[in-house]
């Protein structure tokens, strides 16, 4: 969630910041200044310490309580539509109604083992279970024991860029609202690694060094070799092959093909994630602007198409409804990505691993 | 709009709570700075105008505490619509050495307002990309380091897409803003990310909305309701509220060095009033001292090298700084008291500070 912080601003700050090499700079400042009355008419404007700044009381930010009150008619509409999805008594995410008959779809990598439960509109808390997960998409198939559930509508039309983005909860008014700030398009999966460093004294993806307890190594690669073929297509540069691997996910295997001395050499390696243990500290550290992209999703990339949405809506409140102002699904809230950006799936995507998901269904009532 | 006179000087002082705050470029700047020949160099571009608006062309809804109906929000979503595809053509990625930023083309000749900290320094390279994917060379010109304010002009010569300038004399908070910029830098599949919010702070060095910016937007612009760039993406501190950009009129005052590509650092800090005569480090939140200088106030008090300063007038010390700014915040002959530690001994002693000694 978006705390309240004791506002910072400062133009000293950014002075001091201006003169780091990397353009990145963490400087201590700060003035917790209390916000008192100015001199505004329009009343969202109370502040002021003892300068007197006036500033825009969180009430009217753009997701603030009191703007969010004019999308009241678009969540009292879409109040049964949806539902909030506890794990073991705890909030988890929120799961959109795609059958009357109580199916709903939600964001899979926040269901873990445990028991699941759902809050409803109607203030009830009800069982729930879990059907089938969808690993591709991060979607899972849960079925609430629930009468009066509505199916959400989705928009037959594509979302443009500036349209209002509303996430509704089963309360009067939204979670959040923002605007449509991307088009859809694919994310790709997090960033997985062979275990090499590149040798970067030319543009031939020539290895100077495998990483200890990486797949490379484990393949028997070696510093010298010369990257030739990506799974069976050639590779002439390093930008080509550092391409070529951001495709694929962790654990996932490629075949790689490489050139030593006269020698051709191919192997299996399995890609690893920065998530890893080995991994972490080595390839990702962690620098200033990474503190500031608040809390993120576990599950955040790897999508066939997202839509981008500048809502700063917190992890546990994906998997529920992206609507428009007609009251029309216009996604599924299925990431936060960071400091700008939170994803949903389009329509035509969900419905797809929706349909997915229901072939899979044994005939009988499910059970797991 | 009236705010303090000395807004950084003001939050120096004040300085309580340690907030970080975060400049957005990606990556960092290149070492060398290229020399732009001076043949090449066109007289300097004048001061750009503010444009003119009707307030008309804006709905009402915008001018309201906060929207009230679904109408209001069907005409702010029009509004806005309409506003991204104007003003979209004349925002452009920029990379300069190995950083990524952002910029906003103001005249069909091709300046380009960005962050000061995107610039770097005057005259080195910029690689430009619209939001379309089309590229463009360019150069950096004036950068000033003290209000993050900066400068470009794309040289292919071509009638530039551009975007018109505001002033923000008639601006106050609460109005609606569109961010735009490339945060992570240039994506052709994603392209230009879209952020609409509301200022929050308005004062004359800085901005701070609730759009959301990130690492990429610096040098972005924001743009008012009528379509003008009203003040450059520059800096973010941890809460997704605190986004800061420099104020367009910022601009304007540092025209002169932008224009023609002079460099401007920070005016040093004033000089101390007061003077004791130590240096120190900061071990573990603690202040111990390295150096007491003979013949010093410090080495008067009965100071030593290796003593650690606990208290100073009553009150904890746990930074060199924080003992530093007592002996610069104090006057001349003010005496402190300060308790030390010494081994396992601790001491009492009385500081007074004396006028810093005139440097040649």
């Amino acid at each position: 969630m978006c705390r309240a912080t004791p506002a910072s601003l400062v133009a000293s700050a950014i002075r001091s910041a201006g003169r780091s090499a990397w353009g990145l700079v963490a400087v201590a400042v700060g003035a917790g200044w209390a916000f008192a009355a100015a001199p505004d008419a329009r009343g969202a404007v109370a502040p002021s310490g003892s300068k007197g700044i006036p500033a825009l009381k969180r009430d009217y930010y753009t997701s603030g309580a009191a703007t969010l009150r004019a999308f009241a008619p678009v969540s009292k509409a879409a109040r049964n539509s949806i539902v909030k999805i506890n794990l073991n008594g705890e909030t988890v995410c929120l799961g959109t109604v795609v059958r009357e008959d109580g199916l709903v779809l939600t964001k899979a990598s926040e269901l873990k083992a445990g028991t699941l439960t759902c809050w409803l509109a109607s203030e009830h808390e009800v069982p729930a279970e879990l059907i089938s997960m969808d690993d591709e998409e991060d979607l899972a198939l849960v079925r609430v024991q629930a009468e009066g559930l509505k199916p959400v509508e989705w928009a037959a039309s594509e979302v443009f860029v500036g349209e209002w983005a509303i996430t509704p909860g089963i309360a009067d008014t939204p979670h959040g609202v923002g605007v449509i700030s991307a088009l859809p398009r694919r994310i790709r999966p997090q960033r997985a690694f062979l275990g090499i460093q590149f040798d970067f004294s030319s543009t031939a993806p020539r290895i100077e060094e495998t990483m200890a307890g990486f797949g490379a190594e484990k393949a028997g690669f070696k510093s010298g070799d010369v990257i030739t073929a990506i799974n069976g297509a050639a590779m002439t540069s390093r930008e080509q092959v550092m391409e070529a691997l951001r495709d694929f996910r962790s654990g996932q295997a490629v075949d790689v093909q490489v050139r030593r001395g006269e020698e051709t050499i191919g192997a299996r390696v399995t890609m690893m994630a920065p998530g890893s243990e080995e991994l972490r500290g080595r390839l990702a550290p962690t620098r200033p602007a990474d503190r500031m992209q608040g809390e993120v999703s576990q599950r955040a990339e790897g999508f066939e198409q997202a839509i981008e949405h500048n809502t700063v809506l917190p992890p546990w409140l994906c998997g529920g409804p992206l609507m428009n102002l007609d009251g029309r699904a216009i996604g599924l809230n299925i990431a936060r990505a960071g400091r700008v950006a939170t994803y949903a799936l389009p329509p035509s995507l969900v419905c797809r691993v929706l349909d997915r998901l229901e072939s899979s269904l044994p005939p009988a009532p499910a059970s797991h | 709009m009236v705010m303090t006179k000395s807004f950084g000087a003001w939050a120096r002082r004040t300085a309580a709570v340690s907030v970080s705050v975060v400049l957005l470029a990606v990556g960092r700047d290149a070492r060398a700075a290229a020399k732009l020949p001076a043949r090449d160099q066109p007289p300097p571009p004048a001061v750009p105008s503010p444009a003119r608006v009707n307030p008309r062309e804006v709905p009402a809804a915008f001018s309201k505490p906060v929207p009230e109906s679904m109408a209001d929000l069907r005409a702010m979503e029009a509004h806005v619509k309409a506003l991204v595809a104007r003003v979209s053509p004349s925002v452009v990625a920029v990379e300069v050495g190995n950083s990524a930023g952002s910029g906003v083309v103001i005249s069909g000749d091709g300046l380009v307002l960005t962050a000061g900290h995107v610039c770097g320094t005057p005259g080195r390279p910029v690689r430009f990309t619209f939001a379309d994917g089309r590229r463009a060379q360019g150069v950096t010109m004036g950068v000033d380091r003290e209000s993050d304010t900066g400068l470009m002009r794309i040289t292919n010569r071509f009638n530039w897409p551009h975007a018109a300038v505001g002033d923000l004399s008639h601006a106050r908070v609460g109005d609606w803003a569109l961010a735009l910029g490339h945060p992570g830098g240039f994506d052709l599949k994603r392209s230009l990310v879209v952020r609409l919010g509301r200022v929050i702070m308005l004062t004359e060095g800085a901005l701070q909305t609730d759009c959301t910016i990130s690492p990429g937007d610096s040098g972005g612009p924001l743009f008012d309701m009528f379509g003008r760039v009203v003040a450059i993406h520059s800096a973010i501190s941890a809460s997704t509220a605190e986004n800061f950009h420099v104020p367009i009129n910022q601009f304007y005052d540092d025209w002169d060095t932008l224009a023609r590509g002079l460099l401007r650092r920070p005016d040093p800090t004033p000089p101390a009033k007061a003077y004791a005569g130590v240096t120190g480090e900061t071990v573990d939140g603690h202040c111990r001292l390295i150096d007491v200088a003979r013949n010093t106030p410090a080495a008067r008090a009965g100071l030593k090298a290796g003593d650690v300063v606990l208290k100073v007038e009553g009150r904890e010390i746990q930074a060199f700084s924080a003992f530093q700014r007592w002996i610069s915040e104090a006057d001349p002959g003010d005496a402190l008291k300060v308790e030390v530690k010494r081994g396992d001994q601790q001491l009492s002693l009385v500081l007074q500070l004396a006028a810093p000694p005139a440097t040649p």
